[in-house]
């Protein structure tokens, strides 16, 4: 058997015993359906938070101070103006009370009703209108102002009929260029979105083989760049596991989504299209995985105990959140320094080049942008796994690499 | 089996941690079949050496071969290891324990499920085959993880401290099996700090003490560095007694212990009897490999151990 075949059977037996050890437990459901979770949190956070919303809306009200002749002419316009808007987008509801005394005192007085909340109020006659609004309502203002206009409008055009326009949906035959920036931003925000789920659960896993000692018995029988490569790959297939159950749970719901949002969806029209976009995004979350993962395991490997490992979270999470802001920026500003700074910096090229995958064609670039990431992987693994030799795998008291550094004597 | 005689060749091993060289110019040759112990006090360098010698850390200086090959990871697949420090995954079965080390030795999953099996069911664990390496006793995991030492076959088999931890019983089974390994051919080279083992086992043996190889050769070399003690109980003694025996003898209890004098016992024992002390014990020993040790090292550098004499 020659070298290379030995070490890459090496490399997925560990592969294979981190996978196994990872998913064959009951904590593994608990990580899996953490979205679940998390979505289940956010959607009664979101149900309370609408509750509220829709409860204050409710008793929003907008007031007409008019002759009952006019308010009719306004009721008509509102209902026609108010199917422009859907949802939670929808104005206050129209309130058309008698208009006695002083309009204007009347106007005020309305504000301070304690049944409802008035946004706005309307009064005097259609030819000349008032409008006062409450801070915040200005916009409810502008709609009075529009209806009171459309009111008369409507007069003025008499019995004429009003054209009725057919209303038709196409799709874009070709990417449009809000398409196409639609598709960078879901590319990097979906990579950065499952890399900070996933990578980081890499971070602890040579901790267990420390704490057991099982790493001499591995360190004797296998080069550990193939030990680190083999963790590495074992989690990957985990994360691999995690996208492939999340992505067929979602695929099913979007099919049951409504056709207008299934035909935003297919508004994503990324340059290089659709299919070879599936694959990008595909080959740089991996590359994205490997890179953040290689980093954190080499790290994490030089930490002596689960609190340094704890430890280390916040400043992953630092370097992710930098990473996908790098990336953002270089999507925004695609032709500038900083695209290409974001391209070729390992730790967020793949996030970059996932987005200009998106943004325009050509697969060259792609290919070395992968085959750069793979260099880098290499070097990081290469690097994390000597330094674990020198600083860790030794007897006596010998402290890891970042200890020498920051502590001396 | 290594062409060139030899399973093992350490030539000037250094290793240095920061300032200190904990190995210093090992040299050591391990004759392919035999039984070889690295033999050392606390902290001499034998678990470093054994380390630099399978290639998990680098040495500073000096060279070595195993198995015909400067590059130790390329025997990998010949070597079986058992470390110091035990480890093995607590989720793991036992069965799959010594199937994951047969795996990265080289061997497919079901060949090393079935050998596994066997060599559980051999030394006497066939009750815990699918039990939990988490449920084991420490001994039993001990000798699990032995068993994933030896389960590939290997030509070379290294131990580093292996009877630490063990029972009487178990270290027996561990002698037997390092025996049967013998016997099948390979070479089994392991430190240890307790000489009884050594004793028995060793065809060869170094003794390594601060870094440095003190001992090369035998049992009995190593015994033949000291001269033979006398061992004599007196039917009666009085004040006047220890200035018929050679000088440095000493009482512990009943008994006196001496040097044999160059000329031999029995004028010396004419003249005690002559003078009515007569024989009541007498015994003429070998020092076992434990004095010869003492004597290498320095007592300073040995705890106390138990009496070996044979």
């Amino acid at each position: 058997m020659t070298r290379a075949r030995r070490y890459l059977r090496q490399t997925l037996t560990i592969a294979r015993r981190d996978f196994t050890a990872t998913v064959f437990t009951p904590i593994f459901l608990l990580f899996l359906f953490a979205p679940l979770i998390m979505a289940s949190f956010g959607a009664i956070g979101g149900l309370g938070a609408a509750n509220a919303s829709q409860g204050s809306a409710d008793k929003a009200r907008l007031v007409l101070l008019l002759a009952p002749a006019e308010q009719r002419m306004v009721g008509t316009a509102d209902t026609r103006l108010r199917a422009l808007f859907t949802g939670d987008r929808q104005p206050p509801a129209i309130d058309a009370r008698a208009a006695a005394g002083d309009p204007h005192q009347q106007a005020r007085a309305a504000f301070d009703d304690a049944r409802v909340d008035v946004a706005a109020v309307l009064y005097g006659t259609l030819d000349q209108p008032t409008i006062l609004y409450a801070a915040g309502n200005r916009d409810d203002a502008r709609y009075l102002a529009v209806v009171a206009r459309q009111a008369v409008l409507t007069v003025r055009a008499g019995t004429a009929p009003l054209p009725e326009p057919r209303i038709e949906r196409i799709v874009n035959g070709a990417p449009s260029l809000g398409g196409r920036t639609a598709s960078s931003f879901f590319a990097v925000f979906g990579i950065f979105f499952l890399t900070l789920f996933l990578s980081g659960q890499v971070v602890g896993t040579m901790a267990e083989e420390r704490n057991n000692k099982v790493i001499e018995v591995l360190a004797a029988a296998v080069p550990l760049e193939s030990v680190f490569l083999g963790k590495l790959l074992g989690m990957y297939g985990v994360a691999l596991l995690f996208v492939a159950f999340w992505a067929t749970v979602l695929s099913q719901i979007g099919m049951l989504l409504p056709a207008d949002i299934a035909g935003g969806l297919r508004q994503l029209h990324p340059a290089i299209g659709m299919g070879g976009f599936a694959l990008l995004f595909g080959a740089y979350f991996t590359t994205a995985y490997l890179l953040l993962g290689s980093v954190f395991l080499g790290v994490g490997a030089q930490a002596s105990t689960m609190r340094e490992v704890q430890m280390l979270s916040l400043p992953i999470t630092i370097i992710q959140v930098a990473m996908f802001a790098l990336a953002s920026a270089a999507v925004s500003h695609p032709d500038s320094a900083i695209a290409t700074a974001a391209a070729l910096f390992p730790l967020s090229s793949p996030f970059a080049m996932a987005g200009r995958a998106a943004a325009s064609g050509g697969w060259w670039p792609h290919l070395a942008a992968l085959a750069w990431q793979l260099m880098w992987v290499a070097i990081f693994i290469t690097t994390g796994a000597r330094l674990f030799r020198r600083g860790v795998l030794q007897s006596g008291s010998a402290k890891p690499a970042w200890r020498r550094l920051l502590i001396r004597g | 089996m290594a062409s060139t005689g030899f399973a093992v060749i350490a030539d000037g091993l250094v290793k240095r941690y920061g300032d200190r060289r904990v190995v210093d110019g090992v040299d050591l040759a391990v004759p392919a079949g035999a039984i070889y112990g690295v033999l050392g006090p606390n902290g001499a360098g034998k678990t470093t050496t054994l380390r630099m010698m399978l290639g998990i850390i680098e040495p500073d200086a000096g060279a070595r071969i195993l198995l015909d090959t400067a590059h130790p990871r390329d025997a990998g697949d010949r070597v079986g290891y058992l470390p110091e420090e035990r480890g093995l995954y607590p989720s793991m079965t036992a069965r799959e324990a010594v199937a994951f080390m047969a795996a990265l030795r080289g061997l497919d999953w079901q060949t090393g499920r079935a050998r596994a099996a066997d060599l559980l069911e051999a030394a006497g664990l066939g009750h815990a085959i699918d039990a939990k390496i988490r449920k084991l006793s420490k001994g039993m995991a001990q000798l699990v993880q032995l068993l994933g030492a030896v389960v590939h076959r290997p030509e070379l088999l290294v131990l580093d401290e292996p009877f630490s931890g063990l029972d009487p019983v178990n270290q027996e089974r561990l002698e037997a099996l390092i025996l049967a390994e013998r016997d099948r051919g390979a070479t089994i080279l392991f430190s240890t700090h307790v000489m009884q083992h050594a004793q028995r086992l060793c065809d060869r043996l170094a003794i390594i003490a601060g870094g440095r190889r003190r001992f090369e050769g035998t049992v009995d070399e190593a015994r033949a560095l000291l001269p033979q003690q006398v061992h004599y109980v007196p039917v009666r003694a009085d004040d006047t007694l220890p200035d018929m025996l050679p000088a440095g003898a000493r009482r512990h209890g009943e008994e006196w212990r001496f040097v044999l004098p160059t000329d031999g016992v029995e004028g010396l024992l004419k003249r005690l009897i002559d003078a009515g002390y007569g024989i009541a014990g007498l015994s003429i020993e070998r020092p076992g490999l434990h004095d010869a040790f003492v004597r290498i090292v320095g007592r300073d550098a040995v705890a106390p151990g138990p009496d070996t004499t044979a």
